[in-house]
């Protein structure tokens, strides 16, 4: 998606390493995005997602954005946001999801012997295996950036950009108005 | 935990969304196909001068409090947008290949259509545009070919969407000649906008107020804009955004005599056995075909849906689809192409507030002979990335794409970070069209729409050329990095056009200068689909200046008894 033109801009969302996430109606969504808030504080054991996976992919989504001086995706609770969404508008995903956490398990015992879990690994060797999937056609890297992206950067509704952490990362705020100055450029002319 | 729920609405009273009701067997003076930027203006017009107007419109009656700031239901669900699991459709390169199911357009399925989610861009065409085949030259091997209608006799109804539909701007060096001034001022520069006036006078250009159909200020009742910066993709929470569905929809609804008919698909304009348009079948919400009848009959679909509705409406007297004696409907579609140069640049520019563009440059509106290139272009800056989508693809091709420097560079370039767009002239192909599937159909069993599309090599030059231009500037305006996204021919478009064109002869051009089916004396069809030109994008300030003057049009026609 290097082409950010308007003609292309949606439909690189919609057709895109994005479509993740691209079946649901909104409704559920709204509702998903209640009970994601409400599981968060209690919690509460994942509907979708077994600990395991929900552990490899903790480990994962935090090496995509990780927790360093600013919040990453853990923070921003993506792991959440995934097993909701996978319990409501993504329901068609999850098969992707076993997958992607099967190849980071699958990776992980090559890079270390016996390892059980991408989890189980240390940072740097998880970078590896990461930078490995990043570079091999036809892996799951572009599911795991995209889950990844979406939990950390959309409506915090969805159950992830908890404390719009996302959000913060960025600079963006989701002010309900503006007035000038709006930039460096138009307050300095 | 909403991110509206801390934000404070304006109080807007509710608009009316209860109309006169009609039955179908009853005949209507009109219906309309359509409720959308040329549809809301056609029966607004209709309704106002007296006439019974039925408005079929596929999708619901939204308002203000249905609009959120949510880039998965916008984007990824198509919230606003035609639902491509139940109206799917199919695209190929050219006419030797076998269509692939695969998105290819979007457009507004609701009250007030794609008015409710554009980005409000309204530049006027200017005299050269109805004319550059014959002043400049035509290129054999396309349809490019001067209007039947000039300027001059568009300038009035160009006025009218101003005052009528509500235009914020301020005249610049070029602008065409105007009647009267903007009824609102231009809104206040953002850093794009200031940016681009670096860049211009830099390079010897003038950078100018961009003209938005946006209120800049109370205007008709409605709200001045909030700058809130989601206009691209997202309808406006405080009714400052200027669609159909806040400007002409109520007033047309005001009139008592126009019904606006919901979730009602239009199937098939029907036909009598002296080729006299009937009225129109289609699926109510429980897709139940019900037919409307009416004296005459007005498609206002969009580029798209238009052609496809004709093409689905063939019969014994019009075997190759209504109004297509020609063979014309659904040839010659265009998109508005462009190019484009992405920058970052030291301070914050923060385009993400406000409203997407608020200058922009026509010096390339038409370009030196000694180029070799058809058309020209003008200028805008703007940042219409959303925050999933900057993190998708924001940054330089070449940066990071997960860890820590990755995460930095996010930090370090979203509020830094600017998109050059050069909008061109596009050309029409005979060869790029909108026809029916063979074999694909949508959810209500009615052929799908197939597109063919490939840009024309002397558009890929024009694209290449405007990219190189907004890489200029955005240099010349001091970005600290640029780079050019690569050309390539498009494959979506949300600008459909060209699909229906007007024109003097019936052999070529589907519609007459008013808008009247060349086929079939009581049916009109207005909207994107009338284009002969492509112009330099941002088509939708002519299609409704090209829908008050049809209004205007069939309004004596049927005084006159000429319908």
């Amino acid at each position: 998606m290097s082409n950010l033109s308007r003609r292309n801009f949606v439909a690189a969302l919609g057709t895109g390493a994005a479509a993740v996430w691209l079946t649901a109606e909104t409704r559920d969504l709204l509702a998903a995005g209640a009970r994601a808030a409400a599981a968060a504080k209690a919690k509460a054991p994942y509907k979708v997602l077994t600990a395991d996976q929900a552990a490899d992919l903790d480990a994962a989504t935090s090496r995509i954005v990780p927790s360093d001086s600013t919040p990453g995706a853990r923070e921003a609770n993506v792991v959440r946001f995934i097993d909701e969404s996978l319990a409501g508008f993504a329901k068609e995903q999850k098969d992707d999801v076993n997958k992607l956490v099967a190849e980071l398990r699958r990776l992980a015992a090559e890079k270390h012997k016996g390892a059980k879990s991408f989890a189980a690994l240390t940072v740097a060797e998880q970078d590896a295996v990461i930078a490995t999937m990043e570079k091999t056609k036809g892996s799951h890297f572009g599911d795991l950036r995209g889950m990844t992206i979406s939990g950390m950067f959309a409506d915090p509704k969805y159950g992830g950009n908890a404390n719009k952490s996302g959000w913060k990362v960025l600079g963006f705020d989701d002010h309900f108005s503006w007035s000038a100055p709006f930039g460096w450029y138009d307050r300095n002319v | 935990m909403t991110a509206m729920s801390d934000h404070k609405h304006p109080t807007l009273a509710p608009l009316q969304t209860t109309t006169v009701q009609y039955k179908p067997e009853d005949e209507v003076d009109f219906v309309v196909v359509g409720s959308g930027a040329a549809g809301g203006v056609v029966a607004k017009e209709l309704s106002t001068a007296g006439f019974k107007v039925v408005v079929l419109e596929q999708g619901p009656w939204r308002s203000e409090k249905d609009f959120v700031h949510d880039e998965i239901a916008i984007f990824q669900q198509g919230a606003l947008t035609n639902d491509f699991s139940k109206s799917p459709n199919t695209f190929r390169k050219t006419e030797k290949e076998k269509a692939k199911n695969q998105p290819c357009l979007a457009y507004g399925r609701g009250v007030g259509g794609t008015s409710i989610h554009f980005s409000a861009n309204f530049w006027r065409f200017r005299e050269i545009d109805f004319k550059e085949a014959s002043v400049k030259g035509t290129l054999a091997g396309t349809g490019f070919a001067d209007w039947p209608i000039t300027y001059q006799d568009l300038e009035p109804y160009y006025t009218k969407v101003d005052w009528e539909v509500g235009v914020a701007g301020a005249p610049g060096p070029f602008d065409p000649p105007r009647s009267r001034p903007y009824p609102m001022p231009p809104h206040p520069p953002k850093s794009t906008g200031i940016l681009l006036e670096r860049g211009a006078k830099k390079l010897g250009w003038t950078a100018f107020p961009a003209p938005m159909a946006i209120a800049s200020k109370q205007y008709d009742g409605r709200s001045q804009c909030v700058q809130c910066g989601f206009c691209l993709g997202f309808g406006c929470e405080v009714r400052a955004k200027s669609s159909s569905l806040v400007t002409v929809i109520p007033k047309a609804v005001a009139t008592g005599k126009c019904e606006i008919r919901t979730n009602s698909y239009a199937r098939k304009v029907e036909t009598d056995a002296r080729g006299r348009v009937t009225g129109v079948k289609y699926f109510d919400a429980g897709k139940k075909e019900i037919f409307q009848r009416a004296k005459a009959v007005v498609v206002c679909a969009n580029g798209a849906e238009t052609p496809r509705l004709l093409l689905n409406s063939k019969s014994n007297l019009f075997p190759n689809g209504l109004a297509n004696s020609s063979g014309v409907v659904g040839k010659y579609l265009m998109f508005n192409g462009g190019g484009f140069a992405n920058a970052q640049f030291e301070h914050e520019v923060n385009g993400f507030k406000g409203i997407v563009a608020t200058r922009i440059v026509w010096d390339l509106y038409e370009l030196d002979p000694k180029l070799g290139l058809v058309g020209g272009g003008g200028f805008d800056y703007r940042f219409d990335i959303t925050p999933m989508g900057f993190g998708f693809g924001g940054l330089h091709p070449d940066a990071p794409k997960w860890g820590s420097a990755y995460k930095r560079e996010l930090e370090r370039q979203y509020n830094r970070t600017l998109i050059a767009y050069g909008h061109t002239t596009s050309l029409p192909v005979a060869t790029n069209s909108i026809s029916l599937d063979p074999e694909l159909k949508d959810a209500w069993g009615v052929p799908a729409i197939r597109m063919t599309y490939q840009d024309h090599p002397q558009d890929l030059k024009l694209y290449k050329y405007f990219s190189d231009r907004a890489k200029d500037l955005v240099d010349a305006s001091g970005a600290v990095r640029s780079w050019q996204p690569p050309v390539d021919s498009a494959q979506f478009s949300v600008h459909l056009l060209g699909t229906c064109r007007m024109g003097n002869d019936p052999k070529t051009s589907v519609v007459d200068k008013n808008n009247r089916a060349h086929d079939v004396k009581n049916l009109f069809v207005v909207d994107g689909s009338s284009l002969v030109t492509s112009g330099r994008g941002q088509p939708t300030m002519t299609i409704q200046a090209l829908a008050f003057r049809a209004a205007d049009q069939i309004i004596g026609f049927a005084k006159r008894r000429e319908i």
